[in-house]
């Protein structure tokens, strides 16, 4: 017997946790119009000063969360400042950025494994659990579902309301009329790459805290987040968040599907592939479309 | 272990590494194709090799099925991502070489899963020593590599290869004289990719041995930076950068048995090759041996009669 209400509650949980993995992405993307490879160990290295905050010096999670995002986020500005802006001043083409942005993530990655070592880490927080009806809810699935939704209010109201939020798009869309009207473009993209950053780090300790914690973590799941960043549309973040909704159920559904036909579940991620190429073939935009003016 | 055989594994080594860091070349540096599964089509080529050895196949009829099975592959990856900007291939490709790595780990009996499967060689002489053994490998690989080496430099240089190079410039003008770049970017993928399949191969015969860890992401990348500091669009530096990359890695793999450091050396190597991008992308995108000028007769012409017609106003 299929328990339906609680696949849908796994699936919010796993959008949630792309949605908040994938916003940075999709923003750097279409602001500096490369995909940043070194997402992925930002997602990492996130989930490693979380770690350290939350169980080597015991401050628990939400200090664990607000140091990381603002640790990870500067490294992640450190990293277009020192090494991304350099080359792009340069004239590199967008193939020489994506080589860099691995190059990057290289570094980055066996560094934490040079620090942090390749056995496998665990949280040892304890997660209470709570039942409801026919569905089972630990408190750490209500706070990646809680920061997904406030994440979407609040870049939502700053991306509509604020200063920065309309420069943020005005940049994305067109760089020259954007640099014409007076935005500092440099203030905008290093603003962009800090948040982007940041919310890696977020979504590297909500994974890490949900399965575990090694070099590769950021790693495992970056193929359903560039899949979330290009079904949704580069660039576009109304089209991430229901990108991220659609792949975390399509997964969910996926791996009932798989034990019925008696694969391997390991294939879960082929899924969020499936997407990928679909979307590809069918509309290289991806939900964009949707959201003209996002 | 015996020096020679030591030395002679290196060759071996280097050639096969440079079959794929020409396959790289023509892709990446030739057709400005990102391509970042490499892998990918070596593991086809691997895997094929296995299958069809299995079977009873003899091995130059199983190397020439590796290259052909990678080629359809490669061709039908591309094709979604074609008409695409290049950033759209390179995140396909990574992600397809990432699911056929799961595939042949789950599926255990294609060739035994997790755990890998031997591989018989291609060439089995009774009773000679383990020198001779490398020493007809290195016959092997070296008769691959100038195949591969003839075809990519007369390719090149040949009007399809200044197409080719004419798409990577400008991909607009070449299309408004008539070019289908769609149509360029898929043979030279898939010939890309046949190169890679003929060097996993190699690779699976000599090693003897496959397993899904052996196609790993860093194996694509290896050959990027191979490719990188060699120079992209020269193939003699592409064979260089395989050389040098195949070189250091094997110096830092000595490095770790003799030299105690801070940092353990497995993740200081890669950090290094991390660097090493990097820096290269920075100061020195062009790689150690720069691409050459086209040559044709008309252009020599044209060159020689400015000349002359200098030397007369002299």
């Amino acid at each position: 017997m299929v328990n339906w209400a609680q696949i849908l509650l796994n699936s919010a949980i796993t959008g949630s946790l792309y949605l908040i993995g994938a916003v940075g992405l999709t923003l750097t993307y279409g602001l500096s119009k490369f995909p940043n490879f070194a997402h992925a160990e930002y997602i990492t290295f996130g989930a490693f000063v979380g770690y350290l905050v939350a169980e080597q010096l015991g401050l628990g999670l939400p200090m664990s969360l607000l140091a990381a995002f603002l640790i990870t986020g500067l490294g992640g500005l450190l990293c277009y400042r020192f090494v991304f802006q350099p080359l792009a001043k340069r004239g590199a083409t967008i193939i020489h950025l994506m080589v860099a942005s691995i190059g990057l993530g290289f570094l980055l990655r066996y560094s934490i494994g040079a620090i942090w070592g390749w056995e496998p880490l665990y949280f040892h927080i304890d997660w209470p659990s709570y039942d409801m009806g026919p569905i089972r809810i630990t408190s750490l699935w209500i706070w990646i579902i809680f920061s997904a939704v406030a994440l979407s209010i609040i870049l939502h109201l700053m991306l509509i309301k604020t200063k920065i939020g309309k420069a943020i798009r005005a940049s994305s869309s067109n760089p020259e009329l954007a640099l014409a009207s007076g935005i500092n473009i440099n203030r905008v993209i290093l603003i962009t790459w800090f948040i982007g950053a940041g919310l890696a780090a977020v979504a590297g300790i909500f994974r890490a805290a949900n399965t575990q914690i090694w070099p590769m973590t950021g790693w495992d799941i970056i193929l359903p987040i560039f899949a979330v960043a290009i079904l949704g549309g580069i660039g576009n973040y109304y089209g991430s968040i229901v990108a991220a909704f659609i792949i975390g159920l399509a997964e969910n559904l996926g791996v009932v599907a798989l034990m019925a036909l008696g694969l391997s579940t390991s294939y879960r991620i082929a899924i969020a592939f499936a997407i990928l190429i679909i979307t590809l073939i069918i509309k290289p935009q991806g939900l964009a479309m949707l959201f003209r003016r996002g | 272990m015996d020096p020679l055989v030591y030395l002679l594994d290196f060759i071996v080594f280097i050639g096969i590494f440079s079959i794929l860091s020409l396959s790289l070349n023509l892709e990446f540096g030739f057709a400005g194709l990102a391509n970042f599964g490499k892998v990918a089509f070596v593991l086809v080529g691997a895997y094929s090799y296995y299958i069809l050895s299995e079977i009873g196949v003899p091995f130059y009829l199983c190397l020439i099925l590796c290259a052909l099975s990678s080629a359809i592959v490669g061709f039908l990856v591309s094709l979604p991502t074609l008409k695409l900007r290049e950033d759209y291939l390179a995140i396909v490709v990574l992600s397809f070489g990432e699911i056929l790595k799961l595939i042949v780990k789950s599926e255990g009996w294609i060739a035994g899963g997790v755990w890998g499967t031997p591989v018989s060689p291609a060439i089995t002489i009774d009773g000679v020593s383990s020198r001779v053994d490398a020493l007809v490998n290195i016959g092997l690989v070296y008769f691959c590599l100038s195949i591969c080496l003839i075809m990519a430099h007369f390719l090149m240089n040949s009007p399809y290869g200044r197409v080719i190079r004419a798409i990577r410039e400008d991909e607009i003008a070449a299309e408004a004289l008539g070019k289908n770049r769609a149509r360029y970017r898929a043979q030279i993928f898939a010939l890309g990719s046949a190169m890679a399949g003929l060097g996993g191969g190699l690779y699976a015969q000599y090693i003897q041995f496959i397993d899904p860890y052996m196609f790993v992401p860093m194996l694509t990348f290896t050959v990027w930076i191979m490719v990188l500091v060699g120079g992209p669009g020269n193939n003699w530096g592409a064979i260089l950068g395989a050389g040098l990359v195949t070189f250091f890695d094997r110096g830092a793999n000595i490095a770790k048995d003799y030299l105690t450091l801070p940092i353990d050396p497995s993740n200081l190597q890669y950090i290094i090759y991390g660097v090493l991008i990097i820096l290269v992308l920075l100061y020195r995108p062009q790689g150690l041996v720069k691409e050459s000028h086209v040559k044709t007769k008309a252009l020599d012409r044209v060159s020689h009669e400015r000349t002359t017609v200098e030397i007369r106003r002299s």
